[in-house]
Parts: structure tokens; C-alpha cells; sequence
């Protein structure tokens, strides 16, 4: 059904432009205008963030909209030495990357097992997952504290998954991407077709063979979704980080980034923390912008399941 | 047979054991421990924290800043969704349906999308320090500035506890509805062209396009994104902590839950009691999420 | 798919039996008191050069608030005086402006740092520090002889009021380091050109804000309106002028009726008309940074701050602008406490915490800084006065510290000072919270104290918080 629908979907869109260029009636108008308005919204505030990123302190503190007499360059060297904001980003790719491929790994393991083999027990184990959803992670804070930092007397590996440490939070953002990640997935695993997998295992393909080369295949398009759905919610992590990262140089972005906020009122560098803020969305906007496709493919493919 | 029924026990076993143990160490054992927590008198550090029963939770009922932060959570769980979602359906319906022939996205629709979805890319942290800055009282601020050229007083976004609650609530709305127009652009491209065509035969407008046909058959997608946006409104922390003044002010005019779980735990020092407010709001967003599966169980629309 | 028979009863228990397993050891939150570090290690022996017993080998961990003085004063002064005499000690340096966000779980995990300068906006809660029994007791630093005088102990060097005011639970446990003194700050060159008086009483304080006004050169008054204990302070100092000193003290003991009393009722009232008539435009949106720096470029005359404030304006200041501070002016003919009476607390609170690792250096470096050497130096770095006695005596001192150490010496016994902020984490966070509505005007002074009243009121009647008192 997909690809059919994408077939009308590219068809006639030809016979729409065509359409389109003959008559714009005064609703279609109207339809700009308001499109226009929110592209506005949203777009002033981030080009003004960019704008005061190469101001002079200040130019900051006088009107809003003037435009710099001189762009000041040097902000984005004090908000990268001072500031530390490419160590932030650093931290936070790395931790993002390996947690995000940790949540797909274990999360579509979880979930093919759970929906597509039913033994005694699996709807608790799939319940104990889905029930993950409801939890405020608040309610947790204080006492997953005091987990990972027991996690650092573990013989031999504790010291690099206890406090302060990427792999430690990788490990707990995994886990508190798991119910969401199973409950998607699981659901999209149900849909998929049995005939191939069954074909294969009577063919002698074990299970772990037919997961890893049939059904997560098969499932790419679900994995997609979720995978984005991931990646921004554990780039966004602020409440985590903010109580299991103390020392500055382990710090993610949405942690470094309120900090410089922060600290900004201090040193009176509000330039730099401009230059700092552009520093982190500009590469986001970028990254975004060039695989927008596959995002929202990736969405649209998942969302509807 | 036996064989084959060990294996496939094994497998079951070795795929499930890294997730659930995981899941066990650091998701449910916290949460469970959170509830003994909740009645002890612990303030983070002493070995042994006293069992005080449900004293935490008799003093949570006179505490005027936690049930403040129940009503802003409220607010928020009503407006968020209500407001994101009518502003993401007629974006939506415009991009992918609204074009001059009526069952056709408009002109340019793609870049609309693309750049409605921004903010989504954003960390939340980000966005709240990026409106900290477009907020600000004087005529430095993205949104005073023009004002006060205008001979307009300034509007205190932040500083004005009478409003301070409404930006916050509009920089969820800015951040969350590009998201939304993406989802029911997905969830309007899989609805078969030829039900609008169908449709326009029998002389129906736009209006009526959208109320006779898009909204019933998204009904689904927007129930999902109802319950997606009201965990969104009972779970904010990151824009309240970092955006407002004195983290949830001025005057408490913008503190929810989660901030006064934290601050009563990081804050104060009070882990037994911030365990307490931690288990109401469990309780509040369990409600929610049982009400919202109970009301969304009704007939789908099939096509 | 074909659905095979459920796994047996014993396949399905070797299955779940992997699982526990790697989780067990870990899952466990409930605080298992971690072993004391400071105890694992025998301190060295004692001495009069070595007070404490420190062991010259031993790392120190250090954290600096990161505020108005910065950290150099600590990296470039205390560090290399401690170092020079343990040589082989390891200086781990931090600095954060978050000292609760980045240090609390520290303290709940049970290795905090080994001295913390708690201080800053958002400093930890000593109260339930000491409560929690966080605080080492540094009644040993008191007696121990001083850095610059064997035959002197530490105790005489200080001003009382630092032991007063740093005392908990009948041990000394907080060092207060510099002597903030809190007043109305102008520029001294703008008064002059403009040929304004600093007030002596509340009128000509009012006739003078009317005079600011209208020449329409700047605007009278601003305070930190984020942040709006920079207001509260002089609230309350002023009806401690009208009431006496029993006022502030019938505060900290959270009395009844204490917030309601009479002269509360009159300075709030005071306040709320500066409030309603003179404040800067945008006041009450703007922070202390932000309204210092405008108070730098004459667009405000006054505001209410302590002595930090010219080393942390130092880069916005212009070279003439020559700071001054002024002390509240007289409410009233009769108010208890005459002119020129002066809130001064210490500030840049330093702890040693008492599950440290090195406790023992913590109490060294805490000696260290107490020297005459270290406190002058300080002084003259980041321009301001310290509790050490004397060791600003030949220095060379900025306008500001001028005028505020003057202001002292005016003051004499007058001086007050309080600490429920300190105490009452709770009691911080609502008065910040309703001082801000009553200088917008969204409360009135009734209306602000019954509120104050009913929160100091709730915090008497939990059991679960820790009451201090003061005489």
C-alpha cells in the first residue's frame, strides 16, 4: 500500500504544479500568508540568535534590531576556548551515537521476541516494558543516583560505567529508552509478513539468523522511525546528565549550553554565549536539513503503525 | 522437536536477558525504591533514613507551591495539545490538501515543512536559553525592541508573573508544532487521493474537505499525538528550569512538578519528601495515560 | 508462523535466571554509607607547624564559586601558598557559578570535595548540610595556632561575628572569608556633576529619586529583579533600623508574628513605593549583571548590592565612575538604630565536608587562607575586605572598598546581620518570590508579610526540617 501510494502521491504532484501555476485563488492566498507568518516565527528568532552571535557586548545590551557595525568573529573563539561549547557537542555525539545504537540493538531484540514468540510469561515481560511509558522519570532521579554510582563498585568494569562516565549514561539512557522503543517496535514487528521468515527457518536458518537477516530488514522502515525518535530525545536529555555528569568535561550540550546561560550573567560575556547558542544549532539545522528525506519518511512510515 | 523447542527457549532467552536486565537495574529498581524512599524523612546523606509512613504525604497536601505546580501541569495538559495540534491540522491540511486545486498540497509546501520542523532539533535546553535571550524585558529583546519603537510598553515575557506562564506555554507550542505537521502530513498522505476527488464531485469546499474528510479519517494520528503532547505537558522540566527566572517564578507563576521534585530533592535536600510529590505525579500521569487509552478505544474508521 | 508449545516451566526459569544476575549487585540504591575515606588513611602525626596532621602526599580536591571574584584568587593566591608547604600535595582546582547542581549529588554519593566555597546564587542549603552531618566541625581550626603566629591561635585573628554567624549546632562549621557589607551604591562622579546627596533620611531619599526623575538623566533606582533577594536585604535591614535589632531576630528564630511585626509592615511599605514610583523600566525582568551594567552606563542612579560589586563591574566600570555606598537613611525620627547603621555578613562561605577524603587539608588550606599574606593579597586582587583583622592595613584600596569600609567604621556597633536565608532554603524562595510581586505591585505590603508570616509559620510546624536559633 505504501508504494502505491507513493506512486499517486509523485504522480500527481506533476498534475498538480501544472494546476497550480494557473489559478492561486484568494484562500490559496491567505494559505501563504499564514504558512509565512509561522515560517516567520520560527525562523526570526534563530536568525536573530545568529545575528548577535558576531555583535559586540553592547550592541547586545542596545536595540535588538540593529545590525553589528563589525562582525565580531572572535565570540565564536571565546564561546569555543572559554566555553568549552565544541567539547559539549563532542561529549554529546558520542554518547547519543552509542546509546541510540545500544536502544536499537537491545530495544528490537526485546521487541521481536516479545511479539513474535509467545511463551508463558511474555505478556508480563511486555507489560513491564510498555508500563516504563507511564513512569515520570523524576520519581526515579534520587535513587537511579545512588544505581549508578553502585554501578562503579562492579569489579573490573564498575569504573567506567559508575558516575561521571559516558558509557554509565549511555547504559541509562538505553534503558530509559526501552519502553518506548518496545512498544513501537514490538507493534510494528506484529505487522510484518510471516511468510519469509517461516520459509527460512524451514530452510534450517536459525532464529538469530532470521532476525538479524530477514526481519530487521524487512523492518527497516519501523527502525528508521524509532531510530529518530530516539536520537532526539536522548540529544535533548537534560534532566539525566544534569544529576549523573558532574565533572565539566564529561557535560553533554543541553547541560553546557544552560550552564554558559548561566554563567554568561557572570562574566558578562553575553557575545560569546550568543556565538555559543549559534554553535549549537546551526550544526543540528544543517545535519537536519540534509537528511530531512529520510526524517520525515522516516516519521511518516512509523507514526501510522 | 525437543531440540528445536530448547533452542528457540534459548533464543528467546538471550535476546530478552541484556534489555529486561537493563531495564530492571536502572528503570524499575529506582522506581521501585522511590516508593520506600517517599516514606522516609531522607535528606540524601544519612545511612539510615527514618520510616516516617505517610507524613510526607499528609505535609504534600499544604504545600501550596507543589499544588501551584499541579495547576500549571494541568493548564498545560489542557492548552498544549489543544493548541498545537488545531494549529499543526491546518498547517498540515494546507500543506498537503490545501493547494488551489483543493485536493493538493499548496506551492512550496515542502519547504514549509522542512522549516517548520526546526525547533524540533533543538535540545529543549537550547530553545529555553534561545527565548531567555528573544524575551528579554528591555528594548535588547527580539520581541520588546519593536514594541517600544512602537511607544508600546514592554511586556515583561518572563518578569511578569501575569504572563510569564503564557510564554512558556507558546515556546512549547513554537517548539512541538512542526512535529505535529509532519505527523499528520504522514498521516494524510496515506489517505487515497481519491477520497478528496470523490469528495470535490460532490461540490465540497475546502472547509468542508477538512471537516468531512481529514479530520475523521487523522482521527487516530491525532489521539496519538494528543497522548504524546499530554506527557509532553506532564513531564516539562527543562524549559520551566532553565527559561524562567528563579527556575519556576516569578512568584511561582510558572513552576510545575517535575521543578518542584527537583528542587525539593537538589534544592532543599528533602529526597524523602521530592519522593513523595514524585509518586503523585506518577499517579497523575498514570491517570492520564489510562483515561486517554479508555477514551481513545473507540471504532476506527476503516478505508 | 508457527506457534511451537510454551518453553517448559524449567526452560523458562534458566531463562529468567541470566537475568538478575548482572543487575543484582548494582540495583540496590538504598545508601550503603559509603566507608569514610578520611578514616581509611591514619592522619599524620600533629605538631604545632601541622596542626591537623596533614599528609603532605595527600590530593586535595578544592571548589570555587565562580561569582564576583572569580577563581584566580584561588588558584593564584591560596593554591601556591598551601603548596608551598606540602609540596608533594596534589591541588585538584574546580571552579562552577552551580555549586548545588554540580556538588550536592557529591555529597549525596558520599565522596564530596575535601573545601567547597559555597556560595553564589545558588549555594547548597547549610542547614541541611549540617543537619546531615555533612559539616566538619571546625572548632579545631579556631584553636589551631595561626599561619603567621604560632603563639596566636586562628580564633583571635577573625571577627566574631564569623564564628557567630558560621556556627551550627553549637560547632563552628562555616567560614565565612569575606566581609560583605550592604548598601546603596551610586557613582560618586554622577552624584557630584549632578549635584546630588546621598540621603540621611527616607525623605530626601524620596525627594531625591523625584529629583533623578525628573531631570530625565537616568532613571532613579533598579535592583536585580531576577533575582530579588538583592531587594529583601535592604527590606529587612530597614526595619531592623526602625525596630531594632530584635527584629531580624525574631525572624531567624521564626517567631510568631515575626514578619507581621510592625516594623516590617512600615519598610515594606517604604520599599513598595520606591517600587511604584522609581524603579528602572524593566526592572523586575533584568539581572544583577544586567542592571549593574546599566547602572555603569548612567542610565540608573542607584541600587541596593553588597562590597563584591566593584571587582565584579570591574570590566564594564568606566575608570571616573568611582563607586560609593551609602547606608539606609532614617525612616523616622525615632527609629532604634540610628544613622549610619550597617548590615555586614561574611560571605564566600568556605566548608570543609566532614566525609571528605582529606579532611584534614581542608582544615590546612582553610588556615592558609586565614593568613595575613593570603587575605591581604586577596583584598587587593579582587577589591574587597576580608575577615582577617588588620590584613587590609596598608593596601591599596579602590573607591568602593573606601567608601564601604569607611561606612563600617561610622557604623561601629551597629552592625546586624541575619540568617534564616541560610537556614530556611524554603523561606529564601518564597521571600524571593514575594519581594519581586511587591515591588511590581502585585501584593501589597499586607498582603507580602501575611504571606511571608504563613510560609515562616509552615516551616516552624514541619517537623522534618531543622530549626536553628541565634540570641
Amino acid at each position: 500500500m505504501t508504494s502505491m501510494t507513493s506512486w499517486t502521491v509523485a504522480n500527481s504532484r506533476k498534475l498538480a504544479r501544472r494546476e497550480r501555476r494557473r489559478r492561486l485563488g484568494p484562500l490559496g492566498m491567505l494559505s501563504h500568508l499564514a504558512l509565512a507568518v509561522w515560517t516567520v516565527l520560527v525562523v526570526v528568532p534563530i536568525l536573530w540568535t545568529f545575528l548577535a552571535s558576531v555583535k559586540s557586548e553592547d550592541e547586545i545590551f542596545g536595540d535588538a534590531w540593529s545590525l553589528p557595525a563589525a562582525l565580531r568573529w572572535d565570540n565564536f573563539q571565546r564561546a569555543w576556548d572559554d566555553f568549552h561549547i565544541g567539547q559539549y557537542m563532542l561529549n554529546s555525539v558520542l554518547v547519543v551515537s552509542f546509546s541510540t545504537f545500544g536502544t536499537m540493538l537491545l530495544g528490537s531484540m526485546a521487541a521481536y521476541v516479545l511479539a513474535r514468540y509467545p511463551f508463558r510469561g511474555n505478556r508480563a515481560f511486555y507489560l513491564l516494558f510498555v508500563s516504563g511509558l507511564a513512569f515520570p522519570v523524576y520519581l526515579a532521579l534520587t535513587p537511579l543516583f545512588f544505581v549508578v554510582q553502585n554501578m562503579g563498585n562492579v569489579p573490573l568494569i564498575g569504573p567506567f560505567i559508575g558516575l561521571n562516565t559516558h558509557a554509565g549514561i549511555v547504559l541509562v539512557y538505553i534503558a530509559y529508552s526501552m519502553p518506548f522503543t518496545v512498544f513501537f517496535l514490538s507493534a510494528f514487528f506484529r505487522t510484518l509478513p510471516t511468510a519469509v521468515a517461516e520459509a527460512a527457518m524451514v530452510d534450517g536458518a536459525s532464529h538469530t539468523r532470521v532476525f538479524f537477516q530477514i526481519m530487521l530488514p524487512m523492518a527497516r522502515p519501523g527502525l528508521v522511525s524509532i531510530t529518530i525518535f530516539n536520537v532526539l530525545g536522548q540529544w535533548n536529555q537534560y534532566q539525566l546528565p544534569l544529576v549523573l555528569l558532574q565533572d565539566r568535561e564529561m557535560w553533554v550540550l543541553p547541560q553546557g549550553i544552560a550552564d554558559i546561560s548561566a554563567a554568561a550573567g557572570y562574566d558578562q560575556d553575553w557575545s560569546a554565549m550568543f556565538a555559543a547558542l549559534t554553535l549549537a544549532i546551526l550544526p543540528m539545522l544543517i545535519v537536519y536539513t540534509v537528511f530531512q528525506r529520510q526524517i520525515q519518511s522516516g516519521l511518516t512510515t512509523g507514526a501510522l503503525k | 522437536m525437543t531440540f528445536n523447542r530448547y533452542r528457540r527457549g534459548l533464543f528467546i532467552a538471550a535476546f530478552l536477558a541484556a534489555p529486561v536486565a537493563l531495564y530492571l537495574v536502572y528503570v524499575i529498581s529506582p522506581y521501585i525504591q522511590a516508593f520506600y524512599i517517599s516514606m522516609t524523612d531522607w535528606r540524601g546523606v544519612t545511612a539510615s533514613p527514618a520510616f516516617i509512613g505517610f507524613d510526607n504525604f499528609v505535609r504534600l497536601f499544604n504545600d501550596g507551591n507543589f499544588w501551584k505546580a499541579v495547576q500549571h501541569n494541568g493548564a498545560l495538559l489542557l492548552l498544549l495539545p489543544l493548541i498545537t495540534i488545531v494549529i499543526a491540522l491546518f498547517f498540515a491540511f494546507l500543506l498537503n490538501v490545501g493547494g488551489a486545486k483543493g485536493n493538493e498540497g499548496i506551492a512550496g509546501s515542502k519547504f514549509y515543512r522542512v522549516v517548520f520542523f526546526f525547533p524540533q532539533v533543538l535540545a529543549v535546553a537550547v530553545v529555553a536559553v534561545l527565548f531567555q535571550q528573544v524575551f528579554r524585558p528591555d528594548g535588547s529583546g527580539m520581541l520588546n525592541a519593536p514594541l517600544m519603537s512602537l511607544g508600546l510598553q514592554p511586556i515583561g515575557f518572563l518578569s511578569d508573573s501575569d504572563v510569564a506562564f503564557w510564554s512558556v506555554l507558546g515556546v512549547m507550542v513554537w517548539q512541538a508544532v512542526g512535529f505535529y505537521v509532519v505527523l499528520f502530513s504522514a498521516g494524510l498522505a496515506s489517505i487515497p487521493r481519491d477520497m478528496f476527488e470523490a469528495a470535490q464531485i460532490d461540490g465540497a469546499g475546502r472547509v468542508s474537505l477538512f471537516f468531512r474528510i481529514t479530520l475523521p479519517l487523522l482521527w487516530d494520528t491525532v489521539q496519538v499525538a494528543w497522548v504524546y503532547l499530554g506527557i509532553l505537558a506532564l513531564d516539562v522540566f527543562a524549559i520551566v528550569w532553565v527559561m524562567t527566572d528563579q527556575h519556576g517564578g516569578p512568584d511561582w507563576s510558572t513552576t510545575v512538578m517535575a521543578a518542584e521534585i527537583y528542587r525539593n530533592a537538589f534544592g532543599y535536600f528533602r529526597f524523602g519528601y521530592a519522593s513523595a510529590l514524585g509518586v503523585v505525579m506518577f499517579f497523575f500521569t498514570v491517570g492520564f495515560a489510562f483515561l486517554s487509552l479508555r477514551l481513545s478505544r473507540r471504532e476506527r474508521i476503516e478505508y | 508462523m508457527p506457534h511451537t508449545p510454551h518453553l517448559s516451566r524449567r526452560e523458562l526459569l534458566r531463562g529468567a535466571a541470566l537475568v538478575p544476575v548482572a543487575g543484582a549487585l548494582a540495583a540496590c540504591a538504598t545508601p550503603q554509607a559509603p566507608p569514610a575515606a578520611s578514616g581509611s588513611a591514619a592522619p599524620a602525626a600533629t605538631s604545632a607547624a601541622n596542626p591537623f596532621g596533614v599528609a603532605g602526599d595527600k590530593p586535595l580536591e578544592v571548589w570555587i564559586f565562580d561569582g564576583g571574584f572569580g577563581q584566580d584568587y584561588a588558584k593564584n593566591i591560596h593554591q601556591p601558598l598551601y603548596k608551598s608547604k606540602y609540596p608533594g600535595a596534589e591541588i585538584k582546582h574546580n571552579a562552577t557559578k552551580e555549586i548545588t547542581k554540580v556538588l550536592q549529588p557529591r555529597f549525596a554519593g558520599g565522596n564530596p570535595p575535601d573545601v567547597i566555597d559555597n556560595s553564589g546564587a545558588n549555594f547548597m542549603d547549610f542547614g541541611a548540610l549540617s543537619q546531615d552531618g555533612q559539616l566538619q566541625d571546625l572548632t579545631a581550626l579556631l584553636d589551631a595556632p595561626s599561619w603567621d603566629d604560632p603563639n596566636v591561635k586562628v580564633r583571635d585573628t577573625i571577627d566574631q561575628s564569623v564564628i557567630d554567624i558560621g556556627t551550627y549546632d553549637g560547632k563552628f562549621s562555616v567560614l565565612g572569608y569575606v566581609n560583605y557589607i550592604f548598601g546603596i551604591w551610586y557613582s560618586q562622579k554622577a552624584f557630584r556633576e549632578n549635584g546630588w546627596e546621598p540621603p540621611k533620611t527616607w525623605d530626601e531619599f524620596l525627594k531625591l529619586c523625584e529629583t533623578i526623575k525628573k531631570s530625565g538623566k537616568m532613571a532613579p533606582f533598579t535592583y536585580a529583579g531576577k533575582h530579588p533577594q538583592y531587594l529583601y536585604e535592604p527590606l529587612v535591614t530597614l526595619a531592623a533600623k526602625i525596630g531594632g535589632n530584635e527584629v531580624m531576630v525574631n525572624i531567624d528564630n521564626l517567631e510568631d508574628g515575626a514578619w507581621t511585626s510592625e516594623p516590617m509592615k512600615t519598610a515594606a511599605t517604604a520599599w513598595a513605593e520606591i517600587g511604584a514610583k522609581y524603579l528602572m523600566q524593566g526592572t523586575a525582568g533584568l539581572d544583577h549583571v544586567q542592571t549593574q551594567t546599566a547602572q555603569n552606563k548612567y542610565q540608573v542612579a542607584m541600587l541596593p548590592s553588597g562590597s563584591w560589586l566593584e571587582n565584579e563591574q570591574k570590566t564594564t566600570t568606566p575608570d571616573d565612575f568611582e563607586y560609593g555606598m551609602f547606608t539606609l537613611p532614617d525612616l523616622t525620627g525615632s527609629d532604634k538604630l540610628p544613622y549610619g547603621t550597617i548590615h555586614t555578613s561574611p560571605g564566600e562561605n568556605f566548608i570543609v565536608p566532614s566525609k571528605s577524603a582529606n579532611p584534614q587539608g581542608g582544615m590546612e588550606y582553610l588556615r592558609a587562607m586565614l593568613s595575613k599574606k593570603a587575605a591581604g593579597d586577596f583584598s587587593e586582587l579582587v577589591r574587597t575586605v576580608t575577615v582577617v583583622k588588620g590584613a587590609g592595613e596598608g593596601r591599596q584600596l579602590s573607591p568602593g572598598v573606601s567608601s564601604a569600609t569607611a561606612a563600617v567604621t561610622t557604623a561601629g556597633e551597629n552592625v546586624v546581620y541575619y540568617m534564616w536565608e541560610r537556614w530556611y532554603a524554603q523561606l529564601k524562595d518564597e521571600c524571593k518570590a514575594a519581594t519581586g510581586e511587591l515591588m511590581n505591585g502585585g501584593l501589597t505590603p499586607e498582603k507580602y508579610l501575611e504571606r511571608m508570616q504563613k510560609k515562616a509559620d509552615e516551616i516552624k510546624n514541619d517537623s522534618s526540617i531543622k530549626k536553628f536559633t541565634r540570641s
